[in-house]
């Protein structure tokens, strides 16, 4: 999938001479004017490169990248979702350098966020991509219900999927933000009354990138925002159209208590000896060991903690179909029967786990996938009967 | 055990990883001596315990130069004892630390001021002698407005 959608920018990469439309001013113009200077521009480029795990030495590119860009123009479209990941990514702080991203780009349409509304609210959205043809972003949190004709979600008269295909029709690339729209989420969830589907089940013409999480993790969006930018190119991306660099390694291969993992020292309920003590939650439901993300890196409120470190485990909220995985509190070794059962068995030895884990935990995606494809999939007639 | 002390046991572990990245630097200097090819080590990609930052820190100790900078949030630059090698901390929302590397080079990119930093600064310069008034220092934060960032 990352090769088949990696793709360089091509208005965007046109020589600054010639230009499309009336030339606008460069990001570090614009930020100049503001009083932000060169020096934070290489600073942010260094968080930057930091949280996209690049090279440290990549940040003048990505400052050079940065400061030539022009401010991107995004249309955020939010169908079947709960405004967890808008929550996400706008967490109100102190303006910080982890916030200059919001300076970056343009916010020409998004529901909760902006003052119009009705028709000058659609009437944003249509200029912006008059304006931006080929070159904004589309950002979509939410699933999308195709049963009885889209029905089940609607905005200015429109289906979602409707207000989908007309706004992404001339973009430069759109970015799934959430489980919902990645991968269907908890509207897709079992037994998906509304046929929910996620972007990419839709959308196949456009390179598209899934952000998983509910919500995701804050820096993930933000950060791949800046890539887009800084390169004007997709970032590389796993077989689930996530970058890599958030998405690339397990929770469990990154997790503080993975060293009690190993040694066959495990929490058995909350609160006993074992979670006093810190050891892994494997066995009270934790899905850290299938679950992809980079919680246990760049953590949560600000890199404070991440749900692990406070005491519960991973949900696998990232991942395809985790609403129906089995339980939360079900460790893996029994949610999905017998790929997993023998996994819990080899648990207690503590040496023999990491590698039955790991069987497990590729039986276990694979079984996730095959669900999440099932349920994103609408009920033919003869099924409904 | 109450969570914050068993996070202070965590914390508190040394895991041998700052003679790791001190071996590392090692490389990167023998290189930047021999080449003058530049390098970094970007630290908050590594599981460094708490305890193993401030062995670390321990280890290549303090040289001669240290700054402080005001860059949306604050930042700090220090070369360590050893030339050449320097430690870059960089802090965002809440003093946390956003950003950390060791920089092995001369000096690090984000103390330079850039050419064209330098050309609008003359020309301002010029600007308040030419109007005979007081020069007009910008205000902390302020860049030069005339140039765009490269």
């Amino acid at each position: 999938m990352s090769d088949k959608k990696a793709a360089t920018r091509g208005p965007l990469t046109t020589p600054p001479s010639t230009p499309v439309r009336t030339p606008v001013q460069t990001l570090g113009e614009a930020l100049a004017e503001r009083g932000v200077s060169r020096r934070s521009f290489l600073k942010f480029a260094s968080y930057t490169a930091s949280i996209l795990a690049l090279p440290p030495t990549a940040a003048t590119a990505i400052a050079q990248g940065l400061a030539n860009a022009r401010r991107q123009s995004v249309i955020w479209l939010s169908f079947q979702e709960c405004t967890g990941c808008t929550e996400s990514i706008t967490r109100a702080r102190t303006p910080s350098i982890e916030d200059l991203i919001f300076d970056f780009i343009s916010l020409d349409y998004h529901h909760t966020l902006q003052n119009a509304s009705g028709h000058a609210a659609e009437e944003a959205r249509m200029a912006a991509m008059e304006e931006n043809a080929g070159e904004y972003i589309v950002i979509v949190d939410g699933s999308v219900p195709l049963k009885d004709d889209g029905i089940y979600s609607t905005i200015a008269g429109i289906t979602n999927l409707q207000m989908l295909e007309e706004t992404v029709k001339d973009a430069f690339a759109v970015i799934s933000v959430g489980s919902c729209a990645a991968f269907g989420g908890i509207p897709g969830a079992n037994p998906n009354p509304t046929g929910a589907v996620p972007i990419s089940d839709i959308i196949t013409d456009k390179p598209v990138i899934n952000i998983s999480g509910c919500p995701p993790i804050p820096e993930a969006m933000t950060g791949t925002i800046a890539y887009l930018l800084s390169f004007a190119a997709i970032p590389e991306l796993d077989h689930l159209g996530r970058p890599k660099a958030f998405f690339g390694e397990a929770i469990h291969d990154r997790c503080y208590r993975r060293p009690f993992y190993e040694r066959g020292l495990f929490a058995k309920s909350f609160d006993d000896e074992g979670a006093r003590q810190g050891w892994c939650l494997f066995e009270v439901g934790c899905k850290g060991p299938v679950t992809y993300n980079a919680c246990a890196t760049l953590k949560w409120n600000g890199g404070v903690s991440f749900p692990i470190q406070s005491g519960h485990g991973c949900l696998g909220c990232s991942e395809p179909g985790f609403w129906d995985l089995g339980g939360f509190y079900k460790p893996l070794s029994t949610a999905k029967g017998d790929p997993l059962k023998w996994a819990g068995g080899a648990a207690v030895v503590g040496a023999a786990v990491g590698a039955a884990s790991a069987y497990a935990a590729r039986n276990l995606r694979k079984k996730s996938l095959k669900a999440a494809a099932a349920a994103a999939t609408p009920p033919t007639a003869e099924e409904k009967e | 055990m109450p969570r914050d002390a068993r996070a202070t046991c965590l914390d508190a572990t040394v895991t041998g990883m700052a003679l790791s990245v001190l071996a590392e630097v090692g490389r990167l200097l023998e290189a930047l001596a021999a080449s003058g090819q530049p390098g970094a080590i970007d630290l908050r990609s590594l599981p460094l315990t708490d305890a193993d930052r401030e062995q670390l820190e321990e280890l290549l100790g303090r040289g001669e130069v240290q700054a402080e900078l005001e860059l949306t949030g604050r930042s700090e630059v220090w070369e360590t004892a050893y030339p050449g090698a320097w430690w870059i901390r960089h802090r965002g929302a809440g003093d946390r630390i956003a950003a950390e590397e060791i920089a092995v080079c001369s000096v690090p990119d984000i103390l330079l001021a850039h050419p064209d930093d330098i050309r609008a600064a003359a020309r301002r310069l010029q600007h308040d002698l030419t109007t005979q008034q007081a020069p007009s220092a910008p205000e902390a934060g302020a860049t030069n407005v005339e140039t765009p960032h490269v």
